[in-house]
């Protein structure tokens, strides 16, 4: 029985499309609606600061900007929900590939106007009217392709081969390290991508010794990475010894007093005082820093019940995904949103170093809330070809039971597989 | 098998870290927000807040111009200081090359160390910028660097009336004549404003717990001098002293009608916008105050008045004339040896006969010189003429001179018999104006003042009220006798330089120098005193001018005062249009 079951599935099942888990879009629109509240209140500060220096910004700049991101976000969430995977699947290489050229885009051309560099560290190209962050293209990129990838190698049963699978592997994460680490010197997108692989590998059921070994390499590399370049050894030094001596060291104090500040129940939507100048970046890498302020500890406390929900519906779907191909799409997604908002607000509480990577929904900012949002897209389109099967017995099979396998005991009838 | 049967244990691994790194940061939000809030609460505070002195505008000073119109001495313009806070700047060589470029000139020694130097948070880099440099800065927006306005005060007449103004020090109090002597009234008073500002240290309207108390500005001055007064006397006064080669000398113009000091001059002076080059500090005071010295013979007209007033002499009386008196074991000598015989007090005035005004004194004792004689003669000099006290005039350093009352041993016969003629007392030239004023214009003692009033912000000024210090002086018919003897005296000793058909008087003085050192007299270097009065029926002005140390040969009262008293006496008749008396 077991065994027939186990054929046909690999044959041609046909999954039926039922309803999403729109408890996701509830808990993504609830952060985003927050975080454009917040922009709302704090953009004439934002903007009196631009405008004393000439420019002659609508006080509700960020705000429009941000809500323009927005709609463009959700466009791309519901074509991302639409597109069939098949599509990402098919062009996966290609895909990836552009995308670490475009990410090579704002280094090779860093003297011209296309590319935006601060610091030495060019990130951004410039399109005159929007700029655009490739490494957030890299990361949805990087996450089909690993999810095909690894899928495709689980079902070679090819998952924890060495020649096959895992030497392939830590050659293109070398490379993509190299170009985000090394060239474009974002630390914070390093460690997102760190996040994505580690998360897809460990639900692809890597070899634990494997994974504890690549765990290990990952950090072996980033000390030696942190040691051989004074900038970065300085900036840890700052984080351990915290005053304001520097600009990184100023933020962290910045985002503490903003965050001691609030209190229990924050200083009111309207007043906050960090963010007129005091606190760097107080829309987009610091707006946890300015929530904290604006609403205290219990709107922290909120928000961080919010991520928290939307992870564990993240889970959900993950666990319930039709096929390996899909669950390990959503576990890249979750690696991604889950790193960005630890990393975002670790740093924000002063237990994490400062990498600069933006708190998902509400943070503002462009790329990054777009392709956030197309994944998730993805994850929503997933969730629609749920089954109430578990998914990562794929190799083993057997060891769990089947609810087609005990037919006419608890067959739903709407979720028949027509087979007849 | 069954763990669960919706779980992995994958993502059971998974949840078990959000659980992990959920309990971290509750607990740290827990640590920030409850336990340390009052820390952040006061970090933030000291952050944000920031104490703003609202600074007092200092009051201008306005000169009257004619009649109506005021004209201003004093105003003020901002300048700026450029400060650091260090720890704030960022791109060190950026910033300095921005700052020399801006204020290449006011920047102070080896700004650029004190930049470098994170420890401090507050260096003074430049001072005195002007307005254009200061909004070149502000445009720059430096970070760290800041603008501190200031005020300094600018004189739009110059060196007119320098001693009479004083200055303002780089602290801003005020220093010497009006500026010190006023300097509550032009300072006001400084508000606070404590409120929350933006990383600018721009205010913002954020929180209700601002404080503000506004600033009380400064009253602004309308003074009684009149600026084309001041202007001629100064430049008659300069060009009278040149003439002696005096080494110093005063005038003062007063409004007999009501005390009010016209013009009040000192030469030489300084001039007020650079005040930190004057070396002598004697420059800065002025002298018309500061300054008591014996008068002389200018105060016969006062002792005159006494005894005119006592009833005891008439302008005809008259007495006999020997050259010289015995009073006690001191023999009194006239200076003109040539007009002995019976003389009439009008001729004591006019040949300034010293005999003469003993008589009086002896005349005021009954027919000797005693106790009663004295007291009376104190009485007048202290309680009449207020000799012995500050006149109130709003100027700093007014010293009161000083009388010897008879109860002193020293107030003996000799000093008495020595007093009636302006020696053996120090007296200011406010004080023998104001008492001259006051015997001549009828008998009312008014209060010398520069202060007509307040300038408001409609330009108007709220005048001050006059203060009558003494109605009655002398009576009335007394000043009248007193005016006539006066010009008679002037009419025959000085015929043919003052404008026909006006009724001028006048009386000389000369006195020597006591030396501070060994207090005796210095024959060489002598005072000369003029101090007379001009109009129709009613004297229209005072003018008293003091010559010290002229080289001219002849006796300075009439050599060197008497001519700059004839020259601004015939001029203020024009600038007042007097009209004449016949």
């Amino acid at each position: 029985m077991e065994r027939f079951s186990r054929k046909h599935n690999a044959s041609a099942e046909i999954f039926r499309r039922h309803r999403g888990d729109f408890l996701i879009v509830l808990f993504i629109s609830v952060l985003m609606l927050l975080g454009l509240v917040v922009i709302y209140s704090i953009s004439p500060a934002l903007t009196a600061r631009i405008n004393a220096a000439g420019n002659t910004l609508d006080q509700n700049h960020f705000m429009y900007r941000q809500a323009a991101y927005l709609l463009l976000g959700i466009a791309a969430f519901v074509s991302a929900s639409l597109v069939p995977l098949t599509f990402w699947q098919k062009h996966k290489g290609k895909l990836l590939v552009g995308a670490l050229l475009l990410c090579l885009t704002p280094v090779v051309f860093a003297a011209t106007s296309l590319a935006l560099c601060t610091n030495g560290a060019c990130r951004w190209i410039n399109f005159g009217f929007v700029t655009l962050q490739p490494a957030e293209i890299l990361k949805f990129m990087l996450v089909l392709f690993l999810a095909g990838f690894l899928a495709h190698r689980i079902q070679e049963r090819k998952l924890n081969d060495l020649h096959e699978t895992l030497i392939p592997l830590g050659v293109l994460l070398a490379i993509t390290a190299l170009i985000v680490v090394g060239l474009q010197k974002d630390l914070g997108t390093g460690l997102a991508l760190f996040g994505i692989v580690i998360s897809m590998l460990f639900v692809a059921g890597l070899n634990k010794r494997y994974f504890l070994f690549a765990l290990g390499g990952v950090v072996v590399a980033g000390l030696l990475f942190i040691l051989t370049s004074t900038h970065r050894l300085e900036r840890v030094a700052t984080f351990f010894n915290a005053g304001d001596k520097d600009a990184t060291g100023y933020h962290i104090n910045q985002a503490l007093i903003a965050v001691g500040s609030g209190g229990a129940t924050g200083k009111g939507l309207g007043r906050s005082i960090q963010a007129f100048g005091y606190l760097p970046e107080a829309a987009n890498d610091s707006i946890f820093a300015i929530v904290a302020e604006k609403f205290g500890f219990i709107g922290t406390i909120a928000i961080l019940i919010i991520f928290a929900a939307l992870f564990l519906r993240l889970l959900k779907v993950m666990d319930t995904a039709k096929d390996r191909y899909q669950q390990l799409l959503v576990a890249g997604v979750f690696g991604w949103i889950f790193t960005h908002t630890i990393v975002n607000i670790g740093a924000m509480l002063g237990i994490f170093p400062l990498t600069g990577v933006t708190l998902p929904f509400l943070s503002f900012g462009g790329t990054s809330l777009l392709f956030i949002l197309l994944a998730l897209g993805l994850v929503f389109q997933v969730s629609r070809y749920t089954t109430h099967q578990r998914t990562n017995n794929g190799e083993r099979g057997a060891r769990y039971e089947d609810r087609r396998s005990r037919r006419g005991l608890s067959r739903p009838r709407y979720a028949s597989p027509g087979r007849y | 098998m069954n763990l669960s049967l919706l779980r992995s244990d994958r993502s059971h691994t998974i949840i078990w870290i959000m659980v992990i790194i959920g309990v971290i940061f509750i607990a740290r939000l827990f640590y920030l927000q409850i336990i340390q809030h009052a820390y952040y609460e006061a970090e933030a505070l000291k952050e944000h807040e920031t104490k703003f002195t609202i600074q007092a505008k200092r009051g201008f000073i306005y000169a009257k111009d004619g009649e109506k119109n005021t004209t201003p001495l004093v105003l003020n313009e901002p300048t700026f200081t450029v400060y650091a806070d260090p720890r704030y700047v960022q791109d060190i060589d950026k910033t300095a090359d921005t700052l020399r470029q801006i204020a290449g000139g006011n920047m102070i020694k080896d700004f650029e160390g004190l930049l470098k130097n994170k420890e401090r948070q507050y260096a003074v880099l430049a001072r005195q910028l002007n307005k254009d440099q200061a909004d070149l800065l502000k445009k720059a927006q430096l970070p760290g660097i800041g603008l501190q306005t200031h005020e300094r005060r600018v004189y739009p007449e110059g060196q007119l009336a320098a001693q009479v103004l004083g200055y303002v020090d780089t602290e801003g109090h005020g220093q010497y004549g009006l500026e010190q002597a006023l300097d509550e009234q032009l300072a006001g008073k400084d508000g606070l404003l404590k409120t929350v500002t933006d990383v600018h240290g721009i205010p913002i309207s954020v929180s209700g717990h601002d404080v503000q108390i506004p600033a009380q500005n400064g009253k602004n001055l309308a003074l009684t001098i009149d600026r084309n007064i001041q202007a001629y006397v100064e430049q008659s006064l300069k060009a009278g002293l040149e003439k002696v080669q005096a080494r110093h000398g005063s005038a003062l113009v007063l409004d007999p009608k009501t005390g009010a000091v016209l013009a009040m001059a000192n030469y030489p002076t300084y001039d007020p916008a650079k005040y930190y080059e004057v070396r002598d500090y004697k420059s800065f005071q002025n002298a018309v105050v500061a300054d008591p010295y014996e008068a002389g013979s200018v105060v016969k007209s006062l002792t005159m008045a006494a005894g005119l007033n006592e009833g005891v002499v008439l302008p005809h009386s008259t007495f006999l004339n020997t050259g010289s008196t015995r009073v006690d074991d001191a023999v009194i000598r006239n200076v003109l040896q040539d007009v002995n015989g019976t003389r009439t007090m009008t001729e004591v005035l006019q040949h300034s006969l010293n005999t003469g005004v003993v008589h009086i004194l002896r005349q005021l004792g009954g027919g000797e010189l005693n106790r009663s004689a004295r007291n009376k003669l104190f009485d007048y000099f202290s309680n009449h003429y207020f000799f012995g006290k500050q006149t109130g005039i709003e100027q700093s350093g007014e010293t009161t001179g000083r009388i010897i009352s008879p109860d002193e041993q020293e107030g003996n016969n000799v000093r008495y018999a020595n007093m009636t003629f302006g020696q053996g007392m120090d007296t200011t030239m406010i004080q023998v104006a104001s008492a001259f004023s006051s015997v001549i214009n009828g008998g009312t003692y008014y209060k010398p003042h520069l202060i007509d009033g307040y300038l408001q912000d409609d330009n108007q000024v709220e005048k001050k009220q006059i203060e009558i210090v003494r109605p009655d002086v002398v009576k009335p018919d007394v000043s009248t006798n007193l005016r006539e003897m006066l010009r008679t005296a002037r009419a025959k000793t000085f015929p043919g330089v003052d404008k026909p058909g006006y009724i001028i008087g006048g009386k000389t003085g000369t006195s020597q120098i006591i030396d501070p050192k060994t207090g005796k007299y210095i024959d060489q270097n002598a005072i000369g005193t003029y101090i007379g009065f001009g109009g129709n029926s009613a004297p229209q002005y005072v003018i008293m001018i003091r010559v010290v140390d002229a080289k001219s040969a002849g006796y300075s009262g009439s050599v060197a005062a008497a001519p700059i008293f004839a020259d601004l006496s015939n001029w203020m008749i024009d600038y007042l249009k007097i009209q004449p008396n016949r």
